[in-house]
């Protein structure tokens, strides 16, 4: 039986509760502040601390209380080939997205708590405690930032008048063919001007707040390789309460799961034809293909 | 009363500035942010170059507010700039943009800010440097520390409790910025390569805000390592390169060796106050082995 509206709502307001009330001090009060203890996970740049894990707990333990016939999936506690997201409502959290921003002070890191239901993402909540700022949304509900409503001002969605967010990433080994190739060409060429000329690229280290820069407009796209689903539930949702979309990639890939890996996040405030076209135009300076 | 250049009060000039970007400068800016819809490309360039007129509205209102109180002063503003005749002499100068960041401005992103820096002898001595839409201003004198949204920031005790500054544990800006073609884009590319790859400098992250004067807002508060970047002019870093300055932050040429610039060199390697002279040096000089060729602007 499918959760409804009211239903996720609820969800929704409780996922505020928790981010602004318990997380965000936490995170406000730690960044900046774990410049020697901090592990690699993957390699030197993947890195994680004891308050990703911390705030993890808090959170999985206030949901599977709350939320008891939900199941739960956070980054911390993932295995690789065994967690799996199913179609009963599913929480998949990331507790700090943006750990290299926690760690150095960047203003960027965000909590990012998402609910799954039937594969989809049907309520989103990312909160910045460093900027108070708190985006959520759940399905048929609208986005929200602050509790005020998220309009995107129409206006011409055209790729050589975009500006796009980009990030580093950690994979960066130097092979053919690798993911770090792939990103660079494509940084490349959209940038270049015999290629996409965009306005411009930004980055600002979290996946979860370029989602939500998305989802007000503030950005017109966001490619990305790498991300894991609870970087991206929670903004996928909010994109999509504003007419945003959320295709992958890699060129073709129109339809995508949430543990697809690789994002193409493209605005609202632009009819489906123009937004269409411009997924095209961009997949077209994709040089390679993005693989996890 | 108008001053003299004989009295030279930095701190005066400095809360002349903040006022002048927090209650003249930074309404515009903010309530202009994302209605330009029509914008020029500037002459004999790209379509990504962009100007607004409300850049040379905002010029025009910082020129003649500072040429009634400093009549004797220069002034370097971006859009009266003429290439091949303006020049920074000794004289106290004003090097200002209006809005740093226009196609943040025009896209309604929120790091366009005014960037006010003076000069004297050549060398930045007052800078200010204020973003209306996250409400974050910096400030800074020679010999007078640096505020933050008015009230002074404690830059050592900052720089104190943060870790070592070593190139594979740093953030660092970096723009691309407008030209996207030849041989200075394609060193930008190789260089921001070399400084990702786990076989070359292996940096923490990039991070890009598209605009020089926050990203060096951004250095002096700690936020980031790092800034390095070629194209931009001497109104885009004069004022966070005095805020830099009063952090124990330093900047130096983007090229290697370079370890003396004047402020209009066009290119550049901004980097934090660290510990100690030999860590930054060293770190100086990590990130230079990073850059593929070596940027040249006229």
């Amino acid at each position: 039986m499918a959760l409804s509206k009211e239903q996720l709502k609820e969800v929704e307001t409780s996922l505020i509760q928790l981010a602004q009330k318990e997380i965000g001090p936490l995170i406000k009060s730690q960044s900046g502040t774990k410049f020697e203890s901090f592990e690699d996970k993957a390699n030197n740049v993947d890195l994680v601390t004891v308050v990703d894990k911390k705030v993890e707990n808090i959170v999985q333990e206030f949901l599977t209380k709350k939320y008891p016939d939900f199941a739960f999936v956070g980054e911390e506690g993932f295995i690789k080939g065994e967690t799996k997201i199913g179609n009963k409502p599913t929480f998949i959290v990331d507790p700090i997205d943006g750990t290299t921003n926690f760690i150095h002070g960047y203003p960027y890191s965000c909590t990012s708590l998402g609910l799954s239901e039937g594969g989809k993402a049907v309520v989103g909540v990312v909160h910045n405690p460093h900027l108070n700022q708190t985006f959520h949304a759940s399905k048929g509900n609208g986005a929200f930032l602050n509790g005020e409503r998220i309009q995107v001002t129409p206006r011409p969605l055209i790729l050589q008048k975009s500006i796009i967010g980009l990030e580093s990433g950690s994979e960066r080994a130097e092979s053919p063919g690798s993911n770090f190739e792939t990103k660079l060409r494509t940084t490349n060429n959209l940038l270049s001007e015999k290629g996409g000329f965009i306005h411009g690229s930004r980055s600002h280290g979290s996946t979860a707040m370029d989602l939500c820069y998305v989802a007000t407009g503030l950005l017109d796209a966001y490619w990305e390789g790498g991300p894991w689903a609870w970087d991206v539930c929670a903004g996928w949702c909010i994109i999509e309460e504003t007419g945003g979309i959320m295709v992958g990639a890699n060129p073709g890939e129109w339809e995508i799961p949430l543990e697809n890996r690789r994002y193409f996040a493209v605005r609202g405030g632009a009819k489906k034809e123009e937004q269409n076209w411009f997924v095209e135009s961009l997949w077209s300076h994709v040089e390679g293909q993005l693989s996890y | 009363m108008p001053m003299t250049s004989k009295e030279v009060n930095l701190k005066d000039i400095e809360e002349f500035l903040t006022d002048l970007a927090c209650n003249k400068v930074g309404p515009i800016i903010k309530s202009k942010s994302g209605s330009q819809q029509n914008y020029e490309l500037k002459t004999g360039s790209r379509n990504v170059d962009i100007v607004t007129s409300i850049d040379k509205q905002v010029e025009q209102i910082v020129w003649s507010t500072l040429k009634s109180q400093y009549p004797d002063f220069q002034f370097i503003g971006e859009e009266s700039y003429v290439k091949g005749v303006t020049k920074i002499t000794d004289d106290p100068t004003f090097i200002i943009d209006p809005i740093d960041g226009t196609t943040n401005f025009v896209h309604d992103f929120p790091f366009s800010c005014t960037s006010l820096g003076m000069t004297l002898n050549k060398e930045p001595v007052v800078g200010v440097i204020y973003n209306p839409h996250l409400d974050l201003l910096v400030t800074a004198s020679r010999g007078n520390g640096v505020k933050l949204n008015g009230k002074p920031f404690d830059y050592s005790a900052k720089v104190n409790s943060m870790g070592s500054l070593q190139l594979n544990k740093s953030i660092v800006g970096l723009q691309p910025g407008s030209a996207r073609e030849g041989p200075n884009f394609k060193c930008k590319i190789s260089t921001y390569q070399n400084l990702l790859l786990v076989d070359g400098g292996f940096i923490h992250g990039s991070r890009n805000l598209g605009s020089s004067a926050m990203t060096m807002a951004y250095i002096a508060l700690g936020n980031l390592d790092a800034y390095w970047d070629g194209g931009c002019y001497a109104w885009d870093v004069c004022a966070g390169w005095c805020i830099l300055k009063e952090t124990g932050g330093r900047v130096v040429g983007a090229n290697p060796r370079e370890w003396n610039v004047e402020v209009d060199n066009r290119s550049y390697l901004a980097i934090r106050g660290t510990h100690s002279i030999e860590e930054q040096e060293k770190y100086i000089e990590d990130f230079w082995s990073c850059v593929v060729g070596g940027l040249k602007y006229d």
